[in-house]
This record gives structure tokens, C-alpha cells and sequence, in this order.
């Protein structure tokens, strides 16, 4: 330390940085602050013996909703399969046997290895048929069991959300109608004000064919 | 047949002293991660036992039946001899260290009962295995011994972090021997004597008598000095370097697992321990009561100076909480160019003041 610099600037400061430096004030500050976390109360959860408190809209395994008379929800749509963005969710649909204008999903496969608990299948449901259970303890040691099938879903379903509205009297045949009026239910503005269409695009954006399964 | 009889009584008191550093050393660990744990607002170990209390014995059990393995390219010789090497010296050099004062003696008759006591009647029990003269050299000498057991381990691994971990520690534990021995030299200028029954004898009634705070000379400088190298001596943070896990994986012990791993383990922890027991025994009063009016003797003394061994351990841990590791080029500034001059100093000016108190 030259002269210049003690004298140049306040010596007191100078002082009190030396005494600081000499009795590692830095040092003992550290020690102090870890010292006091000594009894803070911990943070820990002591998870297989407490549980965690889970938000109401928590977002575990994806089920598969009935009606309270047993009827599936799902219509095969396959909007949930269009939302989906690591493309988990595969919908066969069918049309049903009673009622030829009405579709089923014959097949649904949900690949949870994949699943990103996003929830935007849920969200992108028009008949409110997917729900996300609070189920978070799904490991396993076989990777094949991680593919859910439709019956496991709705058997998640069954479990979670035990009770369930009956069927409105409106359902139709017509799926678009019940979009138009699910949408309206939510309070989404419709997708036809939000994003016009020009006439332009609608003759060669959409080929048949060039989107694959 | 007396002198068979004596050394089976030695023997007893060995083994005594052995197991019961060794489960010191075991539930050091413990403490260790409960303090760690918490100082961190986790909870450490909690499974097994109340509030962990066995974990010791599963993390013992599990190290145990761990496979052994020796690395093809090691040197296989030296590979099994370096962590025992580096244990012995740690457990050997307890039996210098005096755990209490005065002795016990072998009653000739069974109190109540009357009988006789057949072949150890009458016989002397000591708080110690042995008052040799130059215990504090032995101490110290045992200590460097210790690392030749970490560079070959290092060296024998055949691993380059291995080998830079044991480089580092020879290099650490070379600088850091220097401050350790010339901060106890000052104690050893007071009281006249290497041996650690002596200097503890010398620091009775009161804490101001101990030797960190006695006049006209209080070694508190020559204690800090002793403490920083002590934590830099026994590989521990900050001074870890030797095993910087963000470096050189887990250091000179990379190769080593099971059994031999926990050996340099336990190792390690025993010499926290001796390195507290020395501290508390020269700097701060050994068995001695801080207050004259508070209990001490026989058992009494044993549990002071296990209260001032586990405050010195807390501090290493506490320490261990809250510090960084250094880097290398700052832990040998701080070896050669802070504490050595700062131990010579204290020499210097205790052994003025000595001089003229005398």
C-alpha cells in the first residue's frame, strides 16, 4: 500500500477496511448468516410419509370422461390429438353403430413416457370429455406400461371425477353445433371473428391428403 | 505373569479407546449431515432410525458388502496399502491424547461383595495409552504420515485426477504443517514440556488459565492459526482442493470404493477428530471446567473435553457450511505469505514475553 493511496483518500476508511480485513469481518458475516439458517424451520418434505398440497387445477395423468349414465364424452373429434404438441394422443374414430351420425373414438392411445402435462389437449376438447387427474405416482420399470389405453383412461376418469353432469338434452348429431355452443359456454370468442379467413386461401391451403394421419 | 496380566489390561484399554473413536468417527457423520442439512433448511438424514440416528451403521453395512474394486492399470500393491496407510496414523496417534485427569485404580475387593479380584487387583488404569514426552512431535509426525497414505493412493490409482489429487494434497499438507507446528510452538514455550498430559495439567482452574486466553502471552492468534490449518491439513473445506469434486471427480480416492473408500473416509474424520482433541487439549484447557465451582475429574473431565472436541468439530462443519473452496494460487498465498509469517511473529513475541515472565 503506497503512502499516496492512505493519504490520497480517507484514512479512516482505509482503517476500517484494514481492522475488517484482520478480524475476516467478511468471514464471520457468512458464518453468522449460516448460523441463523441453523433454525430456520426446513423446507423439506419427507415426501412417501407427507404429501404436498396440490393446487386444484393440478395437472397429472390425462382421463377420459363419461356422462352420469355411463355414456363416453368423447366424440372422436381428434382436436386433443391436433393440440397435442409432442403428439402423445392418437384418436381412432368411428361412427356408432345405434346412431350412424354419431361418432365414437373406437381407439384412444395416450402415450404418457411422451406427455409434457400441458394440458392443452383438455383445453382443446370441444365436449369437455378430458380432465387432467391430480395423479403424479405413475413410474414404472416397464416402458410399455406408460402407453394408457382408452379403457385405462376412463377407468382414471371414473376414479378422479367420480361425479359427473348428465348429458345435456341439446346433443345432437351435428358436432359442429355442440363446438359453436361449447365454445360460447366458455366464453372464448369464436375462431371464425377472431381469425377471418380470406376466400382465397380456403380453395388450396387444406388438400386433402397432405396431412399425414 | 504380573506383566502378562498388565497387558492384557493395556490391551483392553486400547481396544476401549479404538472402538470408541471409531463410533465417534461414525456418528461424526452423522452430525456432520444433520448440521449441513440444516444449515442448508433441509432436514439431512431422517429414514432410518429416529431421525436417522442408525443411518452410520447402513451407510456402514452398505460400504461393507460394496464390491471391491482395483482398477486394471493400478498398481495394485500400493493401491491396497495406501488407504490403510492413511488410517492407522489417524488412529494411532489417539493414544497419546489424555482424555481425562488423574487415574483409576482396580479395586483388591469387590465393593459390597468383598471378594477378591483375582490377577488385576490393585492395578493402575490411566486415562491415556501412553505420556510420552514428545507427543506433540509424535502427533505431528503421524499427521505427515498420513498423507504419504492419500499421494500413493493417489499415485497407485493410475488416474490423473487421482494423481492431481494426491499432488495437491502433498503440496496442501507440506505448506500447512509449517503454520500447524509454529502455532503450538508458543503453548509449548509456556509450558515448558512436548507432552500433552503436561500442557493439559498446566491449564486448570478457569478458562482464563487455558492457553488461548492465559496471561501475559494468550496463543488466540497461534488457536485461529492452528484452526485454519488444521481444517487445510485434515482435506477438508475450504480447503478441500485434494477432492474438489467440480474438479477432479471425488480426487485421490476417484478409484477407491467399498471398504477401501470408507477406510480413507473414516480416515478422514478421525482426523478431524484428533486435530480437535490436540486443539482443545493445548489451547483450551483440555478436561478443565471453564469455572472453578463447576464439576470436574474422573468422568467429568472426559465429558468437558468431549464438549470442547464437538465445538471445535462443529466449527470445521460450520465452517464447511459457509465457505467456498479456495483456488489453489489463494490456498498458497494464504499458507506462505499469512499464517507462516503470522506463527513466526507469535513465536517470536511469546517467547520474548516468556522469557521475561519467567
Amino acid at each position: 500500500m503506497n503512502p499516496a493511496s492512505i493519504y490520497g483518500r480517507s484514512f479512516t476508511r482505509q482503517a476500517v477496511k484494514l481492522l475488517r480485513t484482520i478480524f475476516m469481518a467478511e468471514i464471520l458475516h457468512g458464518l453468522f448468516l449460516t448460523l441463523r439458517h441453523l433454525f430456520v424451520r426446513s423446507v423439506t418434505i419427507q415426501y412417501p410419509h407427507q404429501r404436498p398440497e396440490l393446487s386444484r387445477r393440478y395437472r397429472g395423468v390425462m382421463s377420459l370422461l363419461r356422462y352420469q349414465d355411463g355414456e363416453e364424452k368423447c366424440v372422436g373429434c381428434g382436436l386433443c390429438e391436433v393440440a397435442c404438441p409432442s403428439t402423445v394422443i392418437k384418436v381412432v374414430s368411428a361412427e356408432r353403430d345405434d346412431a350412424p351420425m354419431k361418432r365414437y373414438a373406437r381407439e384412444y392411445w395416450f402415450d404418457l413416457s411422451r406427455c409434457v402435462f400441458c394440458g392443452f389437449c383438455v383445453e382443446a376438447c370441444p365436449v369437455d370429455a378430458l380432465a387432467m387427474t391430480p395423479n403424479y405416482e405413475f413410474s414404472t420399470t416397464n416402458k410399455r406400461d406408460l402407453m394408457l389405453s382408452k379403457e385405462t383412461l376412463l377407468g382414471l376418469g371414473d376414479r378422479y371425477f367420480p361425479e359427473q353432469p348428465p348429458k345435456p338434452a341439446f346433443v345432437g348429431s351435428c358436432e359442429s353445433e355442440m363446438y359453436l355452443l361449447s365454445v360460447q359456454q366458455k366464453g372464448y370468442p369464436s375462431k371464425a371473428a377472431q381469425h377471418p379467413v380470406p376466400p382465397s386461401v380456403r380453395a388450396t391451403a387444406i388438400k386433402p391428403g397432405s396431412v399425414k394421419d | 505373569m504380573e506383566m502378562f496380566f498388565s497387558l492384557t489390561v493395556m490391551t483392553v484399554l486400547i481396544g476401549v479407546i479404538m472402538a470408541t473413536v471409531m463410533l465417534h468417527v461414525a456418528w461424526l457423520t452423522y452430525f456432520e449431515r444433520k448440521i449441513l442439512g440444516h444449515m442448508q433448511d433441509r432436514l439431512g438424514p431422517m429414514e432410518v432410525g429416529f431421525h436417522g440416528l442408525l443411518q452410520p451403521i447402513a451407510d456402514g453395512l452398505k460400504l461393507f458388502f460394496k464390491e471391491d474394486i482395483i482398477p486394471s492399470g493400478a498398481n495394485k500393491v500400493i493401491f491396497t496399502v495406501a488407504p490403510i496407510l492413511s488410517l492407522i496414523p489417524a488412529l494411532i496417534a489417539f493414544a497419546v491424547i489424555p482424555f481425562t485427569g488423574g487415574s483409576w485404580r482396580i479395586p483388591e475387593q469387590l465393593p459390597l461383595l468383598g471378594w477378591p479380584v483375582p490377577f488385576i487387583g490393585g492395578m493402575e488404569i490411566h486415562p491415556y495409552v501412553a505420556d510420552i514426552n514428545i507427543a506433540v512431535l509424535y502427533i505431528l509426525a503421524l499427521s505427515s504420515i498420513g498423507a504419504y497414505g492419500i499421494l500413493l493412493g493417489g499415485w497407485a490409482s493410475n488416474s490423473k485426477y487421482s494423481l492431481l489429487g494426491g499432488l495437491r494434497s502433498a503440496a496442501q499438507v507440506i505448506s500447512y504443517e509449517l503454520p500447524l507446528g509454529m502455532s503450538l510452538v508458543g503453548v509449548l514455550l509456556l509450558a515448558g514440556s512436548l507432552s500433552l498430559k503436561t500442557i493439559a495439567e498446566a491449564q486448570g482452574g478457569g478458562f482464563w488459565h487455558w492457553y488461548a486466553f492465559a496471561f501475559p502471552a494468550p496463543q488466540f492468534i497461534a488457536f485461529v492459526i492452528y484452526l485454519i490449518s488444521a481444517i487445510a491439513e485434515t482435506n477438508r473445506l475450504p480447503f478441500d482442493l485434494p477432492e474438489a469434486e467440480s474438479e477432479l471427480v471425488a480426487g485421490f480416492f476417484t478409484e477407491y470404493s467399498g471398504m477401501r473408500f470408507a477406510f480413507f473416509f473414516m480416515a478422514e474424520y478421525a482426523n478431524m477428530i484428533l486435530v480437535s482433541c490436540v486443539g482443545a487439549i493445548i489451547f483450551l484447557g483440555a478436561w478443565h471446567p471453564p469455572f472453578d465451582f463447576l464439576p470436574s475429574g474422573g468422568l467429568f473431565g472426559v465429558a468437558w473435553l468431549l464438549l470442547k472436541v464437538y465445538a471445535l468439530l462443529f466449527v470445521f462443519i460450520w465452517i464447511r457450511g459457509t465457505l467456498p473452496r479456495l483456488r489453489y494460487d489463494q490456498l498458497m498465498r494464504l499458507g506462505w505469505k499469512t499464517l507462516v509469517p503470522l506463527a513466526l511473529a507469535n513465536i517470536v513475541v511469546t517467547s520474548i514475553i516468556a522469557y521475561f515472565a519467567r
